[in-house]
């Protein structure tokens, strides 16, 4: 996943606990050094923590708060990067919508979302309780090649990918014997992109689901042992529902970065010469650095709100259904 | 699945039970032995087809290599592919990043922990919620910027932009929380100002989660894509990522060379594997810190 996009991908790990309880945000816990600031402070110790945090806010207005409002604005302007903008309305945004590659695109990346989603969330559920699980030994060699791949440089894993599935003596196909066009036919591509999106990160979300696992307290189950549960009701009864909250971020911050998709799709599918792959199997970002690349900077920065107000949408959708589901586990 | 620990049903013979028990501890084995050989047989390709010749990798581009050459390390290490200045770019911007995010996050995390000051609620509030916004958004305005003030094809353009990290923040405030006040009051009594408090006192006892998000941040950078394909597309200051995929033959054009592109894929991964074996458990614990709030 590209630089931002994996950055953010982390960054996003902060919602579900500013959603989900947000305990410290409103000050209860409160606790400073001493209590500053005390009527009688020295203004040292009242400036202090402001001038602490004076250097992130600066990086952070100049090179967040103030470009995100510059895009909004420009995204009503047409301007080429020289000369005058001219205020175009909503021109940008019906012109986008309007043109079919958004919508390919918008499918891409939906499929490249939906496809590797429950395939990668079961899968590595399930690698998690498996390597947890006393039926094994080895839980210090397995989860390390399981990781491994996420620490694999993207674009080298991509360029690999090519290797490996080229046609006449790719891997897959001389295993197969079938000369399968999974590089040429953009359907099957799109699969070779989702096959990549698992592989690099199912290690990634067994670690984090291992700690979520190993963050429920051992007498629960035990308990339901006791009780005659099986191994599957305690699955059912006991260990999903407390992962609930797990899931939910796990989930998000999935569908978040995979709004960003850019990395793999391009490099996969990169013919030399292009740093940007066709738009059959494009993903929306594509769009928006088309149109950097062409100079229309107004329609680039309508294409990012778009983009925004699409995580916006599928972000309270999965919040509500995993809402929806724990009501109904609570019952 | 605590199977051991399951008491017999007295319903089942011991030989029963401890069949069923291998049974699914080879189902087990056999699930692990094949998802091992997936994640690593990718890496082992592209070690091996570094070691390939270009006309062989065309042919052979998933076996052991018939004849092991050099060759391509040759060329992108001296030839005219020279990816070593752009692998020295990769380690620049990385670092310097990753230094820059972890000091600022931390000094930041450490008043938004252990300081009440007003507006504190609130300007955590909306550093939180613009974590919902994609950074994308600030991609035309930020390239008008830089284009303006001349730092496209320079390494600040890398690197300033990527040195403020809400998500650092936030990892580092969390685990700031839990140091106890009296050891800072402790020291304040022994007349230790605030920069000392911070500096010799919570950014030591903070080392786990500084390294977590060290780690995070740097692999971020390291495997930053889209950013520097924008904003440093030439090759004297392109890191290693943007180079590797443009490898291509200078008499065709568009013929990719393989060779020289795995080689430099290896080099690609290479520091970070290496580091990865020896910290192996610090980079997945950094996932957790990182991912997982307890």
């Amino acid at each position: 996943m590209a630089n931002r996009l994996s950055k953010s991908l982390k960054e996003a790990a902060i919602l579900p606990a500013s959603v989900a309880g947000g305990e410290e945000v409103d000050g209860s816990t409160g606790s400073g050094i001493t209590t500053y600031p005390k009527r009688n402070a020295h203004w040292g110790d009242v400036l202090a923590p402001y001038i602490f945090i004076a250097p992130f806010l600066i990086f952070f207005v100049i090179m967040f708060v103030v470009p995100s409002i510059y895009s909004f604005g420009l995204s009503f302007f047409r301007y080429k990067g020289y000369g005058e903008g001219r205020f175009i309305g909503l021109d940008n945004y019906i012109a986008i919508l309007s043109y079919h590659v958004f919508w390919t695109e918008l499918g891409n990346t939906i499929f490249y979302w939906l496809a590797h989603l429950l395939p990668l969330m079961i899968g590595a559920f399930l690698l998690a309780i498996l390597i947890r699980s006393k039926l094994i030994k080895g839980q210090a060699f397995f989860k390390p090649i399981i990781f491994l791949p996420n620490i694999i440089t993207i674009v080298a894993a991509a360029l690999v990918y090519q290797s490996l599935f080229s046609t006449r003596y790719g891997v897959i196909n001389t295993l197969s014997g079938i000369q399968i066009p999974w590089l040429e036919n953009d359907d099957l591509t799109k699969w070779v992109v989702v096959i990549l999106l698992i592989w690099r990160n199912l290690g990634w979300w067994m670690v984090v689901y291992l700690a979520g696992l190993s963050s429920i307290n051992p007498e629960l189950e035990e308990a339901a042992t006791v009780d005659g549960a099986s191994a599957m009701q305690r699955l059912y009864y006991i260990i999903i529902p407390l992962m609930r909250n797990i899931f939910l971020l796990a989930f998000v911050i999935d569908a978040i970065g995979s709004f960003r998709l850019f990395v793999e799709p391009n490099v996969l599918t990169s013919r030399a010469g292009s740093s940007l792959g066709t738009p059959e199997v494009s993903p929306l970002l594509n769009l928006l650095i088309g149109n950097l690349n062409n100079g229309s900077f107004g329609q680039a920065s309508a294409v990012g709100w778009i983009l925004f107000v699409i995580v916006i949408i599928v972000a309270a959708i999965q919040f509500r259904i995993f809402r929806e589901n724990g009501v109904e586990v609570n019952e | 699945m605590a199977i051991k620990s399951l008491p017999v049903p007295a319903n089942k013979s011991d030989q029963r039970y401890r069949l069923e028990l291998y049974l699914k501890r080879g189902a087990a084995y056999s699930v692990l032995g094949i998802l091992t050989v997936l994640s690593l047989y990718p890496l082992v390709v592209m070690v091996l087809n570094s070691f390939k010749s270009n006309a062989e990798i065309d042919l052979n581009p998933s076996g052991l290599p018939q004849k092991i050459t050099v060759e391509n390390y040759v060329s992108i290490l001296g030839g005219p592919a020279n990816l070593l200045g752009n692998f020295w770019n990769s380690v620049l911007v990385s670092t310097i990043s990753t230094i820059l995010a972890v000091f600022l996050a931390a000094l930041a995390a450490f008043a938004f922990a252990k300081y009440r000051f007003n507006g504190r609620n609130f300007i955590f509030a909306m550093l939180l919620a613009t974590t919902m916004v994609p950074g994308e958004i600030t991609i035309p305005p930020l390239y008008l910027l830089f284009a303006k003030i001349d730092w496209l094809n320079t390494y600040q353009v890398q690197i300033v932009p990527s040195i403020v990290s809400v998500f650092g923040l936030f990892m580092i405030r969390q685990y700031m929380l839990t140091i106890p006040n009296s050891l800072l009051e402790a020291a304040r009594m022994d007349g230790a100002n605030h920069w000392k408090i911070f500096w010799l006192i919570v950014l030591p006892i903070s080392t786990p989660v500084l390294g977590a998000f060290t780690i995070l941040h740097f692999l971020s950078i390291w495997n930053s894509y889209l950013w520097p394909l924008l904003m440093a597309n030439k090759s004297d200051v392109t890191p290693l990522v943007v180079v590797l995929p443009t490898l291509t033959d200078s008499q065709t054009g568009f013929t990719p060379i393989w060779g020289s592109i795995m080689a430099g894929s290896v080099l690609s991964v290479l520091p970070i594997v290496v580091v990865f074996v020896f910290f192996q458990n610090k980079f997945m614990s950094s996932v957790v810190l990182g991912a997982v709030k307890e």
